[in-house]
């Protein structure tokens, strides 16, 4: 217990410090920049409060966006994964597949996502689809391949059918991974999110207010959308942990 | 943060290189001909190094410096001037603030939105006399004037360009949230020619271009002009880092005598410049070149305007910009019209006989 207060104690302290020295100025001076170019915590906070209905509208935006595709994605690749498996002479070259789009940079695929939509979200759920397929496929796919020794004997020497098979052995093993896999893809739907709003037609969601603020110069509005976008994203993490801890209390990764 | 970083590394890497450049040309400025070489046309020595930031893309846009470059007019001016091409995040005041840049080109509204949150910037000359930015929309539309934009899908590419479109809508009775909606626009025309927006911004020089290239004619579109509708704020200037300029007063009249005359050459020959921005840096076509030159030099030098008056800073032009700025929300107070904001000193030493 006490060795857990000092592991939260350290981040929290050094956070502190970090936060003092950009109030104060040190921050500044270590970096040479003005107070207009980098503005100091307190006027951040005040700005977000003053803006708080603005931001979180844009916010409720930007992450519904990036939940939807992140289901939507982490659907598709857990099916492709399972393909793959069933069949797999030919499902493996689906998976080469994903994986190389996954290659494929997000400033790349923003614009182009921009052409075969109209509207906004239906881009943003197309970018953040992609991203969120390979890591889900790649890493669902180990889960349901990479089994016990001599489990998947055993399921054949009680003359168990694929299918039962897949229910017993396969899904269960494969359930860390799909955390995993979750768990990155959160941090990532979110980043794919706000970037496809730099392209997006649509002028709400937290990437478009990053950005369009940063550029009139109204740095500190800026900087409340970026304190936005990284809480929303620990919030997320936060939530896909818990749950983890919920349904995997028979892994060893959480005793 | 990794990016300001960065900016501060070069930032550092060019001081060095200017440091380094400005002791050894002084030396062997001082062995050879003595005190009093500042007044340019330096034929020993090294040439100063100066690095002017676009606002966008190389193109006939800025074809004044690129006519002055490839006629050898900075370097008679002994400027070794180095251009550098801005894009949709390269910010020309935060580039020559933190001092990547030397001098920017820049639109005068988003000049003074960064003065007044205490950016050490000032403006020391006017290309562009008259607003460029236009709503275009296609004549099936029925958009005939500002008040039919009610209720239609509007294109911005915000960042700042947004506030003649939002002082056209208010000074015509719509309200920019709730008549109708704008969304934001990419550098193409495709959302109007695939009919997803309603009407689009464009300048003359540029993206009205795209839509006649892309085969529409001039009857099958219906455009606002700002100039025409009274809300037309000021678009390409040139501004230098206050601290800046105090040391290097003399090499920025050198700077701003050469621009001047290859924006003169420029303007009166535009299809020979067009042809010089693409030969630079071949962007695009050379037919757009050439379309954008001939539009840009009726900016620059607009109908009885004298060209010898060309980077002129039009006082009451200024205060329209400002006033509409702080009006329609851009600036929180009114702009501070001064002679650290803005000043016409350089200009004149540059344009006196």
């Amino acid at each position: 217990m006490r060795s857990k207060i000092i592991n939260l104690l350290w981040p929290l302290a050094f956070g502190t410090v970090l936060i003092l020295a950009w109030q104060f100025g040190f921050l500044h001076k270590i970096l040479d920049l003005k107070p207009f170019q980098l503005p100091i915590p307190s006027e951040i906070a005040s700005t977000l409060a003053d803006n708080l209905p603005k931001a979180l509208q844009d916010c409720g935006v930007t992450i519904s966006g990036a939940l939807v595709g992140l289901i939507i994605g982490s659907l598709m690749g857990f099916m492709i994964a399972t393909i793959a498996t069933f069949f797999p002479k030919w499902g493996y070259g689906g998976m080469i597949m994903v994986t190389a789009l996954n290659a494929v940079p997000i400033v790349a695929l923003s614009p182009i996502m921009n052409l075969w939509f109209s509207t906004g979200m239906q881009q943003k759920i197309g970018v953040v689809t992609v991203v969120c397929m390979a890591a889900m496929a790649i890493n669902a796919y180990s889960g349901l391949n990479n089994l016990k020794p001599h489990s998947l004997d055993l399921m054949h020497s009680v003359a168990a059918n694929k299918w039962t098979i897949f229910r017993k052995l396969r899904l269960p093993n494969s359930l860390p991974y799909i955390f995993t896999a979750t768990k990155i893809n959160i941090a990532s739907s979110i980043i794919a999110a706000i970037i496809s709003e730099y392209f997006a037609s649509s002028t709400s969601g937290l990437g478009f207010g990053i950005k369009d603020n940063l550029r009139k110069a109204e740095m500190a509005m800026g900087w409340s959308y970026i304190v936005v976008a990284s809480l929303a994203g620990v919030i997320l993490y936060c939530i896909i942990l818990l749950v983890e801890r919920d349904a995997l209390k028979w892994h060893a990764s959480q005793k | 943060m990794k990016k300001s970083k960065f900016m501060n590394l070069v930032a550092v890497i060019m001081l060095i290189l200017l440091a380094a450049t400005g002791c050894s040309s002084g030396n062997s400025a001082g062995s050879t001909q003595g005190a009093g070489t500042d007044t340019g046309k330096t034929t020993t020595g090294k040439l100063d190094k100066v690095t002017l930031q676009l606002k966008w893309l190389p193109q006939s846009q800025f074809m004044g410096y690129y006519v002055a470059q490839s006629k050898g007019y900075y370097k008679d001016a002994g400027i070794d001037l180095q251009i550098v091409p801005g894009g949709s995040d390269i910010i020309p005041e935060q580039q020559v603030y933190n001092g990547a840049a030397n001098i920017g080109v820049t639109w005068v509204s988003s000049l003074m939105k960064y003065q007044s949150k205490g950016w050490g910037l000032v403006q020391t000359g006017q290309i562009f006399q008259k607003s460029a930015m236009l709503l275009v929309s296609k004549a099936s539309t029925g958009i005939n004037s500002p008040a039919d934009l009610k209720g239609k899908k509007v294109g911005s590419w915000f960042g700042g360009n947004e506030y003649e479109i939002y002082a056209l809508l208010e000074a015509n009775g719509l309200k920019k949230d709730t008549d109708l909606k704008l969304v934001q626009q990419d550098y193409t025309m495709n959302q109007l020619l695939k009919n997803e927006i309603d009407a689009a911004s464009a300048m003359t020089y540029n993206e009205y271009g795209l839509l006649l290239e892309s085969g529409l004619k001039d009857s099958d579109l219906h455009v606002i002009n700002m100039n025409d509708a009274g809300v037309a704020m000021l678009e390409d200037c040139l501004f230098v880092n206050s601290d800046w300029i105090a040391k290097n007063e003399d090499l920025y009249v050198r700077f701003l005598k050469a621009s001047i005359k290859g924006w003169a050459e420029a303007c009166a020959d535009p299809a020979a410049a067009g042809k010089v921005v693409f030969e630079a840096d071949k962007s695009v076509s050379l037919d757009h070149q050439v379309y954008m030159a001939k539009e840009v030099a009726k900016l620059v030098v607009p109908k009885d305007f004298d060209p010898a008056k060309i980077g002129y800073i039009d006082p009451a032009a200024i205060k329209q910009t400002a006033d509409l700025a702080y009006k329609y929300g851009l600036l929180t107070k009114p702009a501070v019209i001064s002679e650290t904001t803005v000043t016409s000193k350089y200009w004149e030493k540059a344009t006196a006989k």
